[in-house]
């Protein structure tokens, strides 16, 4: 590990005071002279030796561990259920970075923001080091023999046992937990997912006879009708979706395709932000809007009239109509989703598919998704059941219910065992408390989708005494055996007889999962899906108050349902659609906004229907929301956020970045609603949002290092507009032209001010391709873990000082439903004529042989020129030194990156540790460098493969092709720095504009 | 003259003189470690292994081969020749006599520097493991050491089959290890002038002296 550079300790100075000279000439020049040399006289004779290193080998190597040398470990990523393949990036033993698995066939590569980040949550030193007893800490000796004691006590007579957890698709935990609950007489398990999708199951359960995820296919999906569901962002399984997303919008090959997506929603969702046509409808209208496209899609499709007359009672006919016609267009190839927790809005969504032809296309039933298994109303089973007090052991594994489920009275339960990583609000109230094992040290397998067996292996020794729940339920069957060779038993007796490539010898088969991450196994197909369309009913109308607000709960990039929030890096992430950092807040529109006399920040109060205390959160007006709406992040106000208080630097004019006594944001899990049908509905409530006078400064990373140029400011013709960095076309007009959207920019000088005298044999260069970027942010995070950026709080946020070196700029067209967007990743340029490189005083920002701007912190004095002349506002400089909050979080750092110290600028360096790597690899092997070997972080966790590195001067590469791409433009090209990031400009379906606003 | 400057001129001398008595010890710039030559904890002799015993340097610095680090090896590499060879030559030979002398059969002769290295892995005389003793980590003091923003690599710069004592000096001939060279960027980059690099497929250009082959 890389450390701040080491002070050398100056022994106090000894010497022999001598008589001045007489007569000696003196000035200023002289004196400097004089003082200059007697520094250095200083330096010379009073310095010794820094303090003495060691060298630790270890006694016995790991095997194929090198000092220095990385190497990957193929796994599962624990960030959520939905099963993404990682590849842990491991130095000296332990993990530092995720990668996503190309090879793996849910995410195939890329990873989302949460598993980005999930590695810093390994060495958080808030995980429990010991089992704990009501509280206090004891010893695994001692609660397993109390445990079974107890859990025996139950088998033997009629105790009733339950088990809660979140979603859990493992097998081997599954079969555990059969096994584990077959030995009761009366015990269940029951599922629950903090961001339930427990409506779509049962719809597929009422329409199908099966309760099912089916697996969703964007790729094949000419045309997508989303109903309030953020599949790009935070529904289900977002790096698989936004991978199949964009291979539906390809623009090269002989065969361009573009898909066209219409997102029908309340908020302002990143989804939304990046769809064809956006509506604004209130989450009541959903039903109607569903019911009215069946009912078109049923004339078209010839079948039976159930919902005949549903379209009159349709809120927004006409956009319904266009939305029948695409899809009747399209058939089988379409795709209707709906984010809504309610049934009645799920089977609609159900039938439509069904009438389109999509079951089997789009959708398919026979390999379906396992990534949420949820089930609400077993939950409210469950709840009934506590109330009244007939559960004699509660076992709360892998979940949050205190949190997530406020109406569940977990203290009811006659003994509660919580199994989980880190305190939490249940684990504060348990009996007992398991300690699970973080997923980069445990062993495990995941079955994301039927057919597909992913598996998590360890990458570190255990860094806390976690144990899985598969482990501890058998160690309370007296089953003694290792995670390991449970693991290992139940993939002999029930998967390698079902693999579709078993080999003859088990433990070759195992091996080889293990060395790819996962297996596959047959899977029964071919079975007829037959919807029973009496399930479709018509739909009852509802309209709440004229006044009222309906409340929509929804969770954030990153931070998800809570699970995350004690993750820094996730909690700086600015949301990628407000560009908000450390809060959650109440978003309405602007129309609302001013029919409340409400503003950017004034704290307000959102009094609920229902018997619910009040929430106070600050306002966030957004752009594009529906004015029926008030959006409020679930996942904030966890307990034990207070830590972050003291993040940041300390000095006179800080401001904590959670106030005394209080938590990061506020905890909306109090209103989510019980819906007619039993499950828990994210946007049932109505609610009234009133100022309270007070107001608080929102951390927004939006206005921060603006490209634009104030009007005033600029030369008259030279006028910087969001359409020249941000450049759009339709799909149409690109046909036509490729470069349509690039008509009418500046003049882009060809004049050079200096000989080309880095003209060498490589240049280093990246596209963006901003018609695939959906502004999912993973690149972001990727980038942090990566080159070892600093988090900075709330406070130095909002004094425009996030070090992230790679940032989205969003930028926003029209308003309400008209708002288009473009997300625009923006990084060091990395220009040929740097003009951060003309003014540094001393040479601390160069051009490198190979078309690098380097940036050499032990140069760095930290004058700030370079940041004050980059065009593109990409340089940070460090005010202080940020050290990590956790000390433990420092062993996260990346050994090949300097932890940058105070007063040096930084920004990206287009990863030149990577580049260096492959450069170093390849001359050991004897050969060039390979097209496509070197990755920058934040290509590699592109889900959407906007990012594309490589060498400009191969006319080969792949970086080199798509650079000549017609679309392609440099932003600010105008101002001839020939930057050597090139963007390709976005084409999608919207509506042609003329100007952007912010 | 003003008594400020006679002041100033007085601290002046007396640096001056403090850099006059400096001269005449071991003196370096600050960071520059040439010479040093730090006492181990055991006594490894590399004037035996690399020169007497003429073992290649890649055999225990493996890592110089594949990673950024050369290493210091794990006290199992020791073990490879260790777990037989547990004394010099001549103290063997000496039991050997004195056995053959008194009529009986000879016993195993552990060197005291060798002790060492089984106490850490916590083995006793016949190399058995001791029951209840803990192996103990070895810390050797760095000889070679970077600042913390310099990235070396020796996989390249030993690929490129550049010798070991291009850079470390006679180590074949050094009881205790010293740094021979001063390690200083002006010393490196020398080399980096000098030096031709082939690539197949492209003319002949110089080892790369930009900043950012080192520093990141």
């Amino acid at each position: 590990m890389k450390k701040h550079p080491r002070k050398t300790v100056l022994p106090p100075f000894e010497g022999t005071v001598l008589l001045p000279f007489e007569g000696t000439e003196s000035s200023r020049r002289g004196f400097l002279q004089l003082v200059g040399f007697g520094i250095a006289g200083a330096a010379i004779s009073g310095c010794s030796r820094g303090p003495t290193r060691h060298v630790v080998p270890a006694l016995v190597p790991a095997e194929g561990v090198v000092p220095g040398r990385p190497y990957w470990i193929a796994t599962t990523c624990g960030g959520c259920e939905a099963g993404c393949g990682v590849l842990a990036k491991c130095r000296d033993g332990r993990p530092i970075k995720l990668e996503g698995n190309p090879q793996h066939p849910v995410s195939s590569g890329g990873l989302c923001p949460a598993g980005q980040a999930s590695v810093l949550t390994l060495y958080d030193s808030r995980r429990f080091e010991k089992p704990l007893r009501a509280g206090a800490a004891v010893e695994w000796e001692e609660l397993d023999p109390a445990l079974s004691a107890a859990l025996g006590a139950l088998r033997s007579g009629t105790g009733r046992v339950r088990l809660l957890t979140g979603t859990t698709n493992g097998p081997s935990t599954r079969t555990a937990i059969g096994h584990f609950l077959s030995s009761f007489g009366d015990a269940r398990h029951v599922t629950y997912d903090g961001l339930s999708c427990a409506a779509l199951l049962d719809a597929h359960e009422a329409a199908f006879g099966r309760r099912a995820l089916p697996r969703m296919r964007f790729e094949l999906a000419r045309t997508i009708v989303s109903f309030d569901a953020d599949f790009l962002s935070t529904w289900i399984s977002p790096v698989e979706f936004t991978r199949g997303y964009s291979r539906g919008r390809m623009l090269e090959g002989d065969t361009p395709r573009m898909s066209m997506h219409y997102q029908l929603e309340g908020r302002m969702s990143l989804t939304g932000s990046c769809a064809d046509e956006r509506v604004r409808v209130a989450p009541h209208e959903e039903a109607s809007l569903l019911a009215g496209l069946c009912d078109l899609l049923e004339v078209r499709a010839g079948a039976t009239r159930r919902l005949a007359g549903a379209i009159e009672s349709c809120p927004r006919r006409d956009v319904v109509e266009r939305i029948a016609e695409s899809l009747s267009d399209s058939g089988a190839d379409s795709l209707v989703v709906a984010g809504s927790n309610d049934v009645e809005v799920q089977l609609y969504a159900c039938y439509a598919n069904h009438l389109l032809g999509a079951y089997g296309r789009t959708l398919d039933l026979d390999e379906p998704s396992q990534q949420r298994l949820g089930d609400d109303r077993a939950l409210a089973a469950l709840r009934d059941e506590l109330a009244a007090g007939a559960v004699d052991v509660l076992i709360v594994a892998g979940a949050n219910p205190a949190y997530d489920l406020p109406d569940l009275d977990l203290a009811a339960a006659g003994q509660l065992i919580v199994c989980a990583e880190a305190p939490d609000e249940t684990t504060a109230i348990a009996d007992w408390v398991a300690p699970l094992p973080h997923a980069l040290e445990s062993w495990g397998d995941a079955e994301p989708r039927a057919g597909v067996l992913s598996l998590t292996q360890p990458t570190v020794p255990p860094l806390r005494a976690g144990r899985t729940l598969r482990a501890s339920l058998a160690r309370w069957s007296e089953d003694g055996r290792s995670e390991r060779e449970l693991l290992r038993e139940h993939w002999r007796e029930a998967v390698w007889p079902s693999a579709q490539d078993p080999g003859t010898d088990f433990d070759a088969f195992f091996d080889a999962a293990l060395e790819r991450g996962f297996a596959q196994t047959r899977v029964q197909s071919g079975q007829a899906w037959t919807l029973s369309a009496d399930a479709v009913r018509p739909t009852q109308p509802s309209a709440p108050a004229a006044d009222a607000l309906t409340v929509v709960l929804y969770p954030k990039a990153g931070v998800l349902d809570g699970r995350h929030a004690h993750n820094p890096w996730l909690q700086e992430l600015p949301d990628p659609v407000t560009k908000i950092t450390w809060d959650n807040y109440a978003c309405i529109s602007p129309v609302t906004a001013e029919r409340l006399d409400l503003s950017e920040g004034d704290i307000a109060r959102l009094e609920v229907e229902g018997d619910l205390a009040p929430l106070e959160l600050p306002v966030h007006v957004q752009r594009g929301q529906d004015d029926r709406v008030v959006a409020v992040a679930l996942g904030y106000g966890r307990l034990g956020t207070d830590r972050f208080a003291d993040v940041g630097p300390d000095w006179i004019g800080a401001r904590p970045t959670v106030a005394a006594g209080g938590v990061v944001g506020v905890n909306a899990a109090t209103l989510v609603a019980t819906t007619a049908a039993g499950l828990r509905g994210f946007q049932a409530r109505s609610a009234r949002l009133t100022g309270t006078g007070r107001s608080s400064e929102l951390a927004s990373t939006q206005e921060h290092h603006s490209l634009e140029v104030p009007a005033h400011l600029a030369p008259p013709g030279h006028e910087v507009r969001d359409k020249d960095i941000a450049p759009r076309a339709t799909f149409e007009q690109w046909q036509a032209d490729p470069a349509t959207a690039l008509h009418g920019r500046h003049h882009v000088s060809g004049e050079d001010l200096w000989k080309e005298d880095h003209a060498g044999r490589v240049r280093w260069g990246m596209t963006i391709d901003l018609a695939r970027c959906t502004g999912c942010s993973a690149c972001v995070v990727g980038c942090q873990a990566e080159n070892n950026v600093a988090v900075v709080g709330k406070d130095e946020v909002r004094r425009h000082r996030e070090m992230s070196w790679l940032r989205i700029d969003r930028y926003f067209q029209g308003e309400g439903d008209a708002v288009s967007t473009v997300h625009q990743p923006m990084m060091c340029q990395q220009c040929d004529h740097a003009p951060c490189e003309a003014v540094c005083p001393v040479l601390a920002t160069v051009h490198s042989s190979e078309g690098l701007n380097q940036q050499v912190y032990n140069r760095c004095v930290g004058t700030r020129y370079c940041a004050n002349t980059c065009p593109y506002k990409v340089r940070r400089f460090n005010w202080f030194d940020y050290e990590p909050i956790d000390p433990l979080q420092a062993a996260a750092f990346n050994p090949d990156v300097t932890v940058r110290s105070r007063g040096v600028m930084e920004k990206c360096s287009f990863c030149v540790q990577r580049i260096q790597e492959a450069k170093a690899e390849a001359k050991r092997d004897g050969r060039a460098v390979r097209d496509g070997e070197i990755q920058p972080a934040c290509q590699q966790s592109c889900p959407a493969d906007a990012i594309t590195f490589g060498d400009l001067n191969d006319p080969e590469s792949r970086v080199a092709v798509r650079a000549t791409d017609a679309r392609g433009y440099g932003v600010l090209e105008e101002l001839n720095v020939r930057p050597s990031v090139r963007y390709l400009s976005r084409v999608d379906h919207g509506q042609e504009e003329d100007s952007h606003d912010h | 003259m003003s008594s400020r400057n006679a002041n100033i001129l007085c601290v002046c001398m007396l640096l001056f003189g403090a850099l006059v008595l400096a001269q005449t010890t071991d003196v370096r710039l600050p960071g520059n470690n040439q010479g040093y030559e730090p006492e181990q904890p055991i006594a490894f002799s590399h004037r035996l292994h690399a020169g007497e015993l003429a073992i290649d340097c890649m055999y225990c610095h493996f890592g110089a081969q594949t990673s950024r680090h050369a290493g210091v090896p794990p006290a199992s590499v020791c073990m490879n020749c260790h777990s037989t060879v547990t004394a010099g030559y001549d103290a063997v030979l000496a039991e050997r006599e004195a056995a053959n002398d008194e009529g009986r059969d000879e016993r195993r002769i552990i060197s005291d520097e060798l002790r060492k290295l089984y106490d850490a892995l916590a083995l006793d005389d016949e190399l058995r493991p001791v029951a209840g003793a803990e192996p103990q980590r070895i810390e050797w003091v760095r000889v070679h050491d970077l600042p913390d923003y310099v990235y070396f690599d020796h996989r390249v710069h030993v690929a490129r089959g550049l010798a070991c004592e291009t850079c470390h000096g006679p180590v074949q001939s050094m009881e205790r290890v010293r740094q021979y060279s001063d390690l200083a960027m002006g010393w490196c980059v020398q080399c980096h002038r000098d030096q031709t690099v082939v690539v197949e497929g492209h003319p002949d250009e110089h080892a790369s002296t930009d900043c950012a082959a080192c520093h990141y």
